[in-house]
């Protein structure tokens, strides 16, 4: 389980104030939000990358701002992150960037034929073929191809708990399709925690067993998607709106295009 | 009479203004001062801990040495025929010819050399790194580092450390080296003194500790460029006006060190 407590981050000015929140261990949770609310902040708290101001992030018991020393790095070997805009290495090909996952010791220690296998196998799981890019650079990739590579750069250490920082920003809406249905085997293959940061309100609501709405640096609604759609609350009444709004008008430009 | 809009920011009283751009000033300052003596002890570690990779720090002396070789060669022998030319100009009478070997060899192995090849790599490898490391964390590459358990530290900002130190005083013995020949031969050019009389002149007040002084600058500097890159990359917020603006200060805080660390040099060194 992952408990986010009493966060608080604030940078010129406050952007977590207090969150409080809990993702059960197997489940798939959907943070949505408006643009600027500390959404990626608070994903990114999970594994120290930004260190709250007050407050606690707790996963399987191990508090990673008040535990031992070298708690920020246990939980590291236990979570997968998949960046926004994939966040693959420049100068590495598409093996040595997936290899990356594999955490440094093990990877030190695994005969170079099993660590090919590995990079394989995680490259088959997101519907890529290895054959065809496995010395590419990023450069060499399009936009859905790195975020395929992204995601098997987080799975291929076999993670407990994956994190999406917004999975299907910039993509078409057939490859944000792709990846959501990706999203939902992945997650449900590899039997881990998925907490999903997302604009995508419908996919996230159809993907995940809970969800929730972070507004003004405090999370507005907590619960299963049928209890956001039914909830009265204006300002989440307004953001589901707004989102569907968006996203018929995704459907309309994709029959045009 | 004073007209003010409503709702226009109070003007600020000057005196209390340039006390709070001293307090900014001096806040930066420590800042920075913080950063780069926590970036040290990382680095430190990073090497005691044996973390960092030979084949990236053999990469980065390729990058910053191989590849600097053309523009250190070209400065270097200009460096030494500028030297020459303006010492046979100014000496008309009075003076034997010789002492412009002297002259040329002190002033490049003393000055020239190292500085010049310090600031000609101040543009070709700091603005780089930092351009580069910059650009590594706003598209979260550094982030991603973290995420999968590796030290950033160790290995981005070492091996660049590292090869810097090794690098620039092999960089600055060629400088040297090109700067003396070069100088010597526009010795011969312009004030007709012939290879021997300027290689006495030079012996004439020739030191060895000339040359641990110059590769003792070259280690300095070798170690202060890359430091202050990586320090500064590290630290890039914001897109890509960021990375620009960022390698921009980085540029000139490097140079401004560069001179500053040179001018401590004859003080600490050479009395």
């Amino acid at each position: 389980m992952i408990a986010y407590r009493n966060i608080h981050k604030s940078y010129d000015l406050p952007v977590l104030t207090g969150v409080d929140m809990h993702v059960e261990t197997g489940e798939m949770f959907a943070l949505f939000g408006p643009s600027g609310t500390g959404k990626s902040v608070l994903l990114k708290t999970t594994i120290g990358l930004v260190v709250p101001d007050v407050g606690d992030v707790e996963l399987d018991g191990i508090s990673v701002y008040h535990g031992d020393r070298g708690a920020v790095e246990a939980v590291r070997q236990k979570v997968g992150y998949v960046f926004q805009h994939s966040a693959l290495f420049d100068s590495l090909n598409v093996y040595d960037n997936v290899a990356m996952g594999v955490p440094e010791d093990v990877l030190a220690r695994m005969p170079r034929r099993e660590t090919a296998a590995k990079v394989w196998e995680a490259l088959e799981l997101v519907n890529l073929e290895p054959r065809e890019i496995l010395s590419k650079i990023p450069s060499e990739l399009s936009g859905g191809m790195k975020k395929r590579v992204g995601i098997a750069r987080a799975i291929i250490g076999r993670p407990e708990v994956l994190l999406w920082d917004e999975p299907t920003t910039g993509l078409d809406p057939i490859n944000t399709a792709a990846v959501e249905r990706l999203i939902e085997r992945l997650s449900t293959e590899l039997k881990v925690t998925s907490l999903l940061v997302t604009h995508d309100v419908e996919g996230g609501l159809l993907m995940c067993d809970r969800v929730a709405m972070l507004d003004s640096g405090t999370i507005r609604f907590c619960g299963t998607p049928d209890e956001f759609r039914a909830c009265p609350d204006p300002v989440v009444q307004a953001f589901v709106d707004r989102a569907a709004a968006e996203a018929a008008l995704d459907m309309v430009s994709e029959s045009y295009d | 009479m004073n007209h003010q809009f409503p709702g226009a920011l109070p003007r600020q009283n000057p005196i209390t203004g340039w006390f709070a751009g001293v307090g900014r000033t001096t806040q930066i300052t420590l800042e920075h001062a913080g950063g780069l003596g926590i970036l040290c002890a990382q680095i430190v570690v990073a090497i005691v801990t044996l973390k960092v990779s030979m084949r990236s720090v053999l990469n980065q002396m390729y990058i910053m040495g191989i590849q600097s070789l053309p523009i250190v060669l070209v400065t270097g022998s200009l460096a030494g025929i500028v030297t020459s030319q303006q010492g046979g100009y100014q000496m008309t009478s009075g003076v034997p010819d010789y002492i412009l070997g002297s002259l040329v060899v002190e002033t490049v192995v003393l000055e020239m050399g190292p500085v010049l090849t310090a600031l000609v790599l101040v543009g070709r490898i700091g603005a780089r790194i930092t351009a580069e490391l910059g650009t590594m964390v706003v598209s979260e590459q550094i982030d991603a580092f973290k995420s999968l358990g590796r030290d950033p530290v160790a290995i981005l900002a070492a091996p660049r450390v590292i090869a810097g130190v090794i690098v620039l005083p092999l960089l600055v013995g060629v400088a040297d080296l090109i700067g003396i020949v070069a100088g010597a031969g526009a010795a011969n050019l312009t004030v007709g003194l012939g290879t021997e009389s300027f290689f006495y002149g030079a012996r004439l007040f020739w030191h060895s500790w000339d040359l641990t002084y110059s590769l003792t600058k070259a280690i300095v500097f070798g170690f202060s460029i890359p430091l202050i890159s990586v320090h500064m990359g590290l630290k890039t917020k914001g897109g890509a006006e960021g990375v620009g603006l960022t390698t921009t200060q980085a540029v000139m805080f490097m140079t401004l060190t560069i001179l500053i660390l040179d001018a401590m040099f004859p003080p600490l060194m050479l009395n």
